[in-house]
């Protein structure tokens, strides 16, 4: 290949890439315009920490034990602290978004658009839950701190949870993509959006770790694609353990995979009904 | 004359709530959808509870039971405001895009317009669940439920009031709209966990800024051990709540700045 060729694919690569990095950094300041509401959402983060560190400290101590499963109550605390930061910055929750285009129809004039539809919404979700995740780690950081105090942190926790949470941050668009696109066939989708978020809070360990689950169900959940999002990420940040992000790391891409195929099929099907009814 | 306007209003509220259930239940499959969606929705996070109970079955004396009477309160009292009031829950986004104009146009109280005005639709499935969950609270009887329905229509007019003053903050700070959807959401957050687990300061801002203890904590106790003094709480905070969201309400009306916004409603 000659040289002239393979930069002017790199050029073409490289102006792909910084468009979708654009939109990203359109909604990363459009969500970060509104301080209000960035600090209201941080502080029912606040108060859910407290809740969940009074909550576990008194079952704990109830039951008269110090560790379950691997988790101390302040290696739980600080899981939750951060399922609950990765999970709330994605609201309000972009099925909305993607469901509102479909039923008003400006769907239509974005697929016409020098970009894809799946990749702009990406970038898009991405740019918009990045300034939100900074305010409630942040915040979540220090009411852990005071609340539990702190926690050893490795290197490797910190570096393969965030991994996984990247792909987890994938893997709930896709399904929320999804979610959205149905609206080409039912009249409301919201349903799927509430039993989703509540599958996202049994199996997501936004409320109960699955560590503290009962065996059977811990096997269950932990190939399930809600733990994969969030939990994973923080349960491999607070407690590292090698086997267990592999184990994550391999069920998310199935995860992504299935969701990945099922959101550019809908996509494709969906979209035929916008150009016959014209839009 | 007081008795004969309160009636005259009840009755057009009954009427407007059958209307908005009514239209909505034309579009069968979205209105089905909404109401099973929702008991779906509740019985998953009842789920979620089964589950911790299984590994904790008391904290601190709280088992599944007191938490089913919990959810049974929480969710009738809250479908009872997303029925009768949901348009309370727009107000602070009404106050900010300044689009009370066309609750001022008319002759009826412009706070009781404005809340009956919508019908959250999903909310008959709470109701439904509520209904169903109160059955898996331990002993139950007839007279129990007679008293379940009453704190409930007490923690309700809570909420709604609790729901009035948080958004008519928009009146005073302009846009206020995820503000005061956050805390009733916090206030929503705290019926959902073994109310024995809060203590020190959080429990102290469960009595004041947002009063969870007369939405959550009195009502269950109340169902599990009776007492007047306790009830005569709950009644009082819940007038004394009322007619502060009124007075907030009222006076935060005189600041408002129309938006020139015309609409037609059909």
């Amino acid at each position: 290949m000659s040289e002239a060729k393979v930069l002017t694919i790199k050029s073409a690569f490289g102006y792909k890439f910084l468009k979708y990095f654009e939109i990203a950094k359109v909604n990363y300041y459009n969500s970060a315009a509104y301080l209000l509401n960035l600090l209201s959402r941080s502080a029912t983060v606040i108060l859910r920490i407290w809740i969940f560190a009074q909550l576990y400290k008194v079952t704990y101590a109830a039951s008269g034990v110090s560790e379950i499963g691997g988790m101390t109550v302040a290696m739980i605390v600080w899981s939750l602290m951060m399922t609950q930061s990765f999970q709330s910055s994605t609201r309000p929750p972009i099925s909305q978004l993607i469901d509102e285009e479909v039923k008003t129809g400006a769907l239509a004039y974005s697929i016409n658009r020098p970009y894809s539809y799946i990749f702009f919404h990406m970038a898009g979700f991405f740019g918009r839950s990045l300034p939100n995740l900074f305010i409630n780690l942040s915040v979540g950081l220090l009411a852990a701190l005071i609340l539990v105090g702190p926690l050893d942190f490795s290197f490797y926790g910190i570096a393969f949870g965030m991994t996984l949470l990247f792909f987890g941050y994938i893997l709930d668009f896709f399904i929320n993509l999804i979610i959205g696109l149905l609206a080409f066939w039912v009249e409301d989708t919201s349903a799927f959006t509430w039993i989703y978020s509540k599958g996202q809070m049994i199996f997501g360990g936004i409320i109960l770790p699955i560590a503290l689950f009962p065996e059977y169900l811990q096997k269950i959940a932990e190939i399930l694609p809600f733990s994969l999002m969030y939990y994973g990420a923080a349960r491999i940040a607070v407690n590292f353990d090698f086997y267990l992000f592999q184990k994550f790391i391999f069920m998310q891409f199935v995860w992504i995979f299935v969701f990945g195929l099922s959101a550019i099929y809908l996509f494709n099907k969906g979209i035929k009904n916008v150009s016959i009814n014209g839009g | 004359m007081f008795l004969s306007t309160a009636a005259k209003y009840i009755s057009l509220s009954w009427e407007i709530i059958k209307i908005n259930i009514l239209s909505a239940m034309e579009y069968r499959i979205s209105f089905l959808t909404q109401v099973f969606g929702m008991i779906v929705n509740d019985v998953g996070f009842a789920l979620l509870w089964v589950i911790f109970f299984l590994k904790f079955p008391s904290v601190n004396g709280w088992t599944f039971q007191d938490s089913a009477l919990l959810f049974a309160i929480s969710t009738v009292s809250f479908s009872f405001v997303m029925i009768s009031a949901r348009g309370a829950h727009y107000l602070a986004r009404n106050i900010a895009k300044g689009e009370l104009d066309y609750f001022l146009s008319f002759p009826k109280n412009v706070l009781w317009h404005v809340s009956i005005s919508k019908t959250e639709i999903s909310a008959i499935g709470d109701l439904i669940f509520g209904f169903i969950i109160f059955f898996f609270s331990g002993s139950i009887s007839f007279e129990k439920f007679g008293l379940f329905l009453i704190v409930s229509v007490f923690a309700a007019i809570i909420f709604f009031g609790f729901t009035i003053i948080t958004q008519s903050l928009s009146f005073y700070f302009g846009n206020f709209e995820e503000a005061a959807d956050q805390l009733f959401h916090a206030l929503l957050g705290f019926t959902l966990y073994p109310q024995t687990t809060f203590y020190g300061a959080l429990k102290f801002i469960m009595f004041t800024i947002i009063p969870a203890f007369f939405v959550a904590t009195l009502p269950v106790e109340l169902i599990k051990n009776f007492s007047w003094k306790w009830f005569l709480v709950l009644v009082v905070f819940a007038i004394c709540i009322f007619i502060a969201a009124v007075i907030v309400f009222n006076r935060g009306l005189k600041k408002y700045e129309s938006g020139n916004l015309i609409n037609v409603k059909m």
